[in-house]
């Protein structure tokens, strides 16, 4: 019988090596980052002249991928540079969303005195994962900013003295910087953890019934976050490599 | 802030295990995935821009052949009239002097002929005279043979 519904917030620990704490979501990203750099591995070390199927659907993906940010950057080169990055975001972060339903995630463990210690966890329902890829799309961006646009010209956006209302406007841009990487982070970890909350609840109430398409919902649900989170590093991308608008300046439209 | 931030677990340690975590999948995924495929990509597009500058390079020829083959086939043509009508030509002056070989040669043949009769006429006439005169002389012979017996 249930015990009740056991929410746990954060990640457990399971153990330390050399005193870094070793927690479940910890476990679980190992995991997979062995299956995807496997898979990339083998991938990339089969990729013929003539393509097969598989091979032909990734050339697709990628000419895609980088179509799209060539038009959102406007600049072919700039969009090479960042799609290693804005790609591996989505790889990552979709691959944890569509595994955590996996049977064994969350429901194999270890019962300890106080408690059940699941061994696995999407690291995505990790506020630590979440954070961590939060800030480096957040220096991934002021970087981007600095190194494209120079760095006083860049902090021109944010420090305008030219007039009361543009020091206002750059204050609260500066503001709504730094609260990307609460909105990154807390987005991506609030979206899949409550999925899982909701599986759970669910699964209390109606057993077997209702979790199995919900937890095709989530699996949606967990695509559209890992295509949010890169899509939004490459729009603030775009928007710091930007040149602060003049007030006079002629402006194309659209 | 820090007891918010432990409420959800977050770490300094996990933190940036999870950022190096991040940090090896997008290298590796750089090093194994991106960069080959990129590589392949950009080789295909070299092959396709190649591919196509090369077809067009062969459709310049062949046009270029064909061209030049039109020319080759008229200057035939024209060359196969030219000889056509010469050996005509010639043709027809061998058979006008074959006609007048033959004509010439006719000619002499009746001359021939003619002389070679006339020659048989002379020769039948002396001889036909000196029979006579033979016949004559025996006649002759007779009547005074008759007389003088």
């Amino acid at each position: 019988m249930h015990e009740g519904i056991a929410v746990v917030l954060k990640a457990e620990q399971l153990g330390s090596v050399f005193g870094f704490p070793v927690t479940n979501s910890l476990v679980m990203g190992w995991i997979l980052m062995a299956f995807l750099i496997g898979g990339a591995y083998l991938f990339g070390r089969s990729l013929k002249a003539v393509p097969g199927r598989l091979q032909a659907g990734v050339e697709w993906v990628f000419e895609g991928a980088i179509g799209y940010m060539a038009d959102v950057l406007e600049s072919e080169t700039v969009a090479r540079r960042f799609f290693p990055l804005v790609a591996t975001m989505f790889i990552f972060i979709a691959l944890i969303n569509e595994t955590e339903f996996f049977p064994g995630v969350g429901s194999i463990g270890l019962v300890r005195a106080s408690g059940f210690l699941p061994l696995l966890r999407a690291p995505t329902t990790d506020l630590n994962f979440t954070l961590a890829l939060a800030a480096i799309a957040f220096i991934t961006i002021e970087v981007a900013g600095v190194t494209t646009l120079g760095f006083f010209k860049y902090a021109k956006k944010y420090v305008n003295l030219k007039s009361p209302t543009g020091f206002v406007v750059g204050i609260i841009e500066l503001m709504s910087n730094l609260g990307r990487l609460i909105s990154f982070s807390f987005r991506l970890f609030g979206n899949i953890f409550a999925g899982e909350v909701m599986i759970l609840v669910v699964g209390f109430f109606i057993p077997y019934l209702l979790p199995a398409p919900l937890m095709i919902f989530e699996m949606f649900i967990g695509l559209v976050q890992a295509l949010v989170f890169s899509m939004l590093t490459l729009f603030f991308i775009k928007l710091s490599i930007m040149e602060a608008h003049e007030e006079h300046e002629p402006r194309q439209a659209g | 802030m820090d007891q918010f931030f432990g409420a959800f677990g977050v770490e300094w340690p996990l933190l940036i295990a999870q950022a190096v975590n991040f940090a090896i999948v997008l290298a590796a995924l750089w090093y194994f995935l991106y960069k080959p495929v990129m590589a392949m990509l950009a080789a295909r597009q070299e092959q396709v821009a190649k591919s196509v500058r090369e077809a067009e390079q062969i459709e310049e020829l062949f046009s270029r052949a064909d061209a030049e083959a039109e020319t080759r086939v008229r200057a035939a043509d024209t060359e196969a009239e030219q000889i056509v009508a010469s050996a005509r030509e010639a043709a027809a002056a061998a058979q006008v002097q074959l006609v007048k070989d033959a004509e010439a040669r006719a000619a002499r043949i009746a001359k021939d002929a003619e002389a070679r009769a006339a020659e048989e006429l002379a020769r039948a006439r002396k001889e036909s005279e000196r029979e006579v005169a033979r016949l004559a002389v025996l006649a002759a012979e007779k009547i005074m043979r008759s007389h003088a017996s």
